[in-house]
């Protein structure tokens, strides 16, 4: 199995992670699971590129951590989401949509 | 946020194994999950373990990747380079203490000179805001620099120049002597406008400067430095009354520590309003006249206001002053300086392109400690190559082999700094101590202060990195299949001269430079021995004593100082007694443009010459041979003036006519030439003759009393500190309240004159000696390396029978070229740096042949030595032991 987040354009992985957790907060594993199963299997996120990103995004104040017992009563990581992390995701999804749309126009061009 | 992650970043970093575990323990949960959702799946357990971890990979990468996501993980690595070289440098004592000599001394150097620099051009005067105080003075047909303002002149910008919210003046130097119960002592001060202090916003540590209505009032604002050593540093001085110069004046306030006034280098005491100059000088310079050039002016710019602003309204001003006074201020224009420096002309000019040639010649030597330095590392990196080769071969990148090295380099460098500043501390108290044969004060004190310690600090890290870059770059990219088979992995084939080479020969040329040049100083001090100052030498002892500061009239300054040569001439051991205004050789002096009456006067600006005042027996005392006509005598005050002149005056002026009986006129005064005198170095010893005029103490007393006192010139015999002692008993048994000054003998002051040779040949002296023992080391470490790399070859030439002879031959042989080649480089550079220096030369030709063929000799001797030592080290290889031996 390749590592296809390094398909990924550089700094769309945090935004993608702000976006799981908007969901509500979840350890290391879940958001793999859940950004997996989001891009129908496209992005396959490994620990290797998951976890120095939840480090940067915790020393930036984006998100932050706590251990919790999960459901089968094992201590996990719990990322939740801050309010400065809100804004970052709605900021970037704005330029992200943006982005997309020049681009697009481009390609279509 | 910044704050945030500056904070988690240092918790990790000290709690590197919680956050390691804490890591652990996440991935483990991680790796558990993803297993247990797989077998939710459908997956056996196996199967599920081994796509996880094929899926997570190494733990510890995760972990390091991580870990790197932070900051943190950078200062952790530069932290762990710094233990790995200090450990690495400890072990090697020796290399640090070569290259910490080598780099100390070469930036002490630096570091010595950077302290001039910063007091001549950096370092602002102790006033408030130093930024928006000037200095002003006037130019002259067109931009000629520069005069000192008249008296009109300052109350013109005072009055109408709009940038400035104040402006002082002040003249420069006046002389006082300070009584009490101690013996009377000269002291020299500034006497100022009274808003002087408001102008300078000096900050006083006692007292208050003077109030706007003290102009003529006696009050006194004293030097930091008077008041410590004279009054102890009485807290309770301001109030009392002091004695100057015979007046009593009122204390108000002291100065601050090491405010010497705004000028560069002289070395005020105390302070007094301007008004009340008449006390204190014979003839004061009238106030009101337009063509008497005396003060100096302080001025502080407006808030808001430029410079360039100033000037520009200053230059309007000019142009209306020149209108108003055709007569006296057409041409003039006004200068702007930074309060604590000069105009950049005359003197001052040269003592800044001095200072440049001496920046120079110290970046010269501490680019041959750098060269050495990275001679000796590029030698011990060929000792490292497997090292860096298993380094490389186990996955560390090249820049961080390059980083580790060059931290080693810094490392060693920011050790020569601090070397070098202690060195400096040093070698500026020394130079502190040099002595200028100048009437007046002068404070010429450099000391080492922040901007020299920073300074010296950037220097280190530069240097660190020039002299390690290129061994360190070297290091990092060995040929890998080689260094880990232990060959020479640096060798590239091909190359007849190696970069070592090349540096080595750069150093042993530019000591070449060095030592010619402080050859050709010491040679010049030589020959300013030999030159025939045309005045006795030796014998001579010399005191001044100013009678008119203490309201001496003429006439009873011409009886005091009679009275004072009969008392001493009975003296015993003295065979003769003069006194003069001025003693030659004091890098100054009076001189006036002279005309000869009843002659069509010359074209152009008449030649200026000296103007000695002086008593009877002057010639006889002072050794001066006499041509022809007679000498002074005890001229009659009223009878019309009467003059002496040099051969130089009388061939300029009168060509191959005799001047004596004929009629000179200078600065507005006749005088009947009655003799001819030899010549005498007047100025300074390296000059060309200057024409003098001697004239009559008793004639010209009254209309052009003397600037510094009177010296009284004894011829003796016997211990001049005894005799010195007698003739001071004689002045107080006539005025107890006279200071005595300038007590010398005359081979003192010419040991004082001679300064500049002496210090431009201690400066080079040092730099040369420096210089060659860093080229020696240079050498001598080049072929050490050369004699190690070949031990191999060596050791196979002895087995089959070279003798030790041809061994030693071999390896002298090649540092000899080298010696060689560096002096056919160097040799042409030091004729032409020598050429640059011939202004500065007395009594020697730049092209001097003692100098040029005694430096190149001594350099091979010393190089030849170098190369002895390691050549005797290859003789002694043992052929069974290197031919055994793989690496």
């Amino acid at each position: 199995m390749g590592d296809k987040s390094s398909d990924l354009v550089q700094g769309t992985l945090e935004m993608l992670v702000l976006k799981t957790l908007a969901a509500g907060p979840m350890h290391g594993y879940g958001i793999t699971l859940r950004i997996e199963q989001m891009s129908e299997g496209v992005f396959v996120v490994n620990p290797g590129s998951l976890f120095p990103a939840l480090s940067r995004m915790e020393r930036a104040g984006s998100i932050k951590a706590e251990w919790r017992a999960t459901e089968n009563n094992r201590r996990a990581k719990y990322y939740l989401l801050t309010d400065q992390g809100r804004e970052a995701l709605r900021s970037e999804t704005e330029t992200w949509g943006r982005q997309i749309i020049a681009i697009n126009r481009i390609l279509e061009a | 946020m910044i704050l945030r992650s500056l904070v988690s970043g240092v918790k990790a970093l000290f709690d590197k194994k919680r956050r390691n575990s804490e890591i652990d323990e996440e991935l483990q949960g991680y790796m558990d999950t993803a297993v247990e959702e797989m077998m939710r799946r459908g997956i056996d357990r196996e199967r599920a373990l081994r796509i996880v971890r094929a899926d997570v990979g190494s733990g510890e990468v995760v972990k390091h990747r991580v870990w790197s996501a932070g900051w943190e993980s950078a200062v952790e690595s530069l932290w762990k380079d710094f233990l790995y070289t200090v450990r690495r440098l400890s072990r090697s004592p020796g290399l640090v203490l070569t290259v910490v000599l080598s780099i100390g001394l070469g930036i002490g150097a630096n570091s010595t000179i950077f302290s001039i620099v910063s007091r001549v051009l950096l370092e602002p005067p102790p006033v408030g805001d130093p930024s928006t105080l000037t200095t002003l003075f006037l130019t002259h047909d067109g931009d000629k620099c520069c005069n000192e303002f008249s008296g009109p002149d300052y109350k013109d910008v005072r009055d109408q120049a709009k940038s400035f919210s104040g402006v002082a003046a002040y003249y420069e130097l006046v002389p006082a002597s300070i009584a009490g119960s101690r013996e009377p002592e000269r002291v020299w001060g500034q006497s100022v406008t009274t808003n002087y202090f408001d102008v300078t916003q000096l900050h006083m540590p006692l007292g208050r400067g003077f109030m706007s209505n003290e102009d003529r009032v006696p009050v006194i604002v004293l030097g930091y430095g008077l008041w410590q050593r004279r009054f102890g540093g009485d807290p309770a001085i301001v109030g009392k009354p002091i004695s100057l110069s015979g007046h009593v004046y009122t204390v108000v306030g002291v100065a601050p520590r090491g405010y010497r006034g705004l000028d560069l280098v002289l070395d005020p005491q105390f302070w007094v309003p301007l008004g009340d100059l008449t006390q204190l000088v014979p003839n004061p310079p009238d106030v009101n006249s337009r063509t008497f050039h005396w003060l100096r002016i302080a001025a502080r710019l407006n808030p808001g206001v430029t410079q360039a602003q100033a000037m520009a309204e200053l230059r309007v001003l000019a142009q209306s002053l020149a209108r108003a006074h055709p007569e006296s201020d057409k041409g003039n224009g006004f200068l702007m300086v930074q309060a604590g420096q000069l105009p950049r002309a005359g003197a001052f000019a040269a003592a800044l392109l001095f200072l440049a040639a001496l920046s120079v010649v110290v970046l010269l030597v501490l680019c041959i400690a750098c060269a050495n330095v990275a001679n000796l590392l590029l030698a011990l990196t060929a000792s490292r190559q497997k090292e860096m080769g298993v380094r490389l071969a186990l996955g560390a990148t090249r820049s961080q082999l390059l980083r580790q090295m060059l931290m080693e380099s810094v490392l060693l460098a920011l050790g020569g700094g601090v070397l070098g500043v202690v060195l400096s501390v040093w070698s500026t108290s020394a130079l502190s101590a040099f002595r200028l044969p100048a009437p007046v004060p002068l404070y010429l004190g450099v000391s080492v202060d922040w901007r020299v310690v920073l300074y010296t600090f950037l220097l280190s890290l530069v240097a660190g990195v020039a002299f390690g870059f290129g061994p360190s770059w070297k290091a990092s990219r060995p040929i890998l299949s080689r260094a880990l088979k232990g060959e020479d992995s640096f060798a590239r084939p091909g190359r007849r001269f190696s970069l070592r080479d090349v540096l080595v020969v750069a150093q042993i040329s530019l000591s070449l430079v060095l030592l010619c040049a402080t050859g050709l100083f010491l040679r010049s001090l030589q020959g300013a021995a030999n030159i025939d100052i045309g005045f006795r030498s030796r014998g001579v002892l010399m005191m001044a004593v100013d009678p008119q500061i203490h309201g001496y009239t003429a006439t009873r300054t011409i009886q005091l100082l009679s009275e004072l040569r009969r008392r001493v001439a009975t003296l015993p051991g003295v065979s003769s007694v003069a006194t003069t205004d001025f003693v030659p050789l004091s890098m100054g002096g009076r001189s006036d443009g002279f005309v000869v009456e009843g002659r069509p006067a010359p074209t152009g600006e008449p030649p200026g010459s000296e103007l000695y005042m002086i008593s009877p027996d002057y010639f006889e005392t002072m050794g001066i041979p006499r041509i022809a006509g007679r000498a002074l005598d005890d001229e009659n005050p009223d009878a019309p003036k009467v003059a002496v002149v040099n051969e130089e005056f009388a061939r300029r002026l009168f060509k191959h006519d005799s001047p004596i009986g004929q009629r000179v006129t200078g600065g507005g005064v006749t005088y009947q030439i009655v003799g001819v005198v030899g010549d005498i170095k007047s100025r300074t010893l390296g000059e060309a003759d200057r024409p003098v005029l001697y004239r009559s103490i008793n004639q010209n007393i009254a209309g052009d009393p003397a600037f510094n006192g009177y010296s009284l010139m004894v011829r003796y015999t016997g211990d001049p500190s005894v005799l010195s002692a007698a003739i001071r008993h004689e002045i107080s048994v006539l005025d107890p309240s006279l200071a005595v000054f300038n007590t010398q003998t005359i081979e003192e002051h010419l040991r004082d004159a001679l300064f500049l040779p002496r210090l431009a040949g201690t400066l080079f002296g040092v730099f040369g000696f420096i210089g060659i023992l860093l080229a020696t080391v240079g050498l001598y470490s080049v072929m050490s390396y050369s004699v190690s790399r070949r031990t191999r070859e060596i050791g196979i030439r002895i087995a089959l029978g070279a003798r030790t002879g041809v061994v030693q031959r071999l390896i002298v042989t090649e540092g000899m070229r080298l010696t060689v080649i560096a002096i056919a480089v160097g040799l042409p550079l030091a004729l032409a740096a020598s050429k640059l220096s011939a202004s500065i030369l007395y009594g020697v030709r730049p092209y001097d042949a003692v100098t040029f063929t005694t430096i190149p000799v001594i350099l091979l001797a010393v190089a030849l030595l170098a190369c002895w030592i390691p050549s005797r080290r290859a003789s002694r290889v043992d052929p069974m032991k290197t031919l055994r031996c793989d690496g």
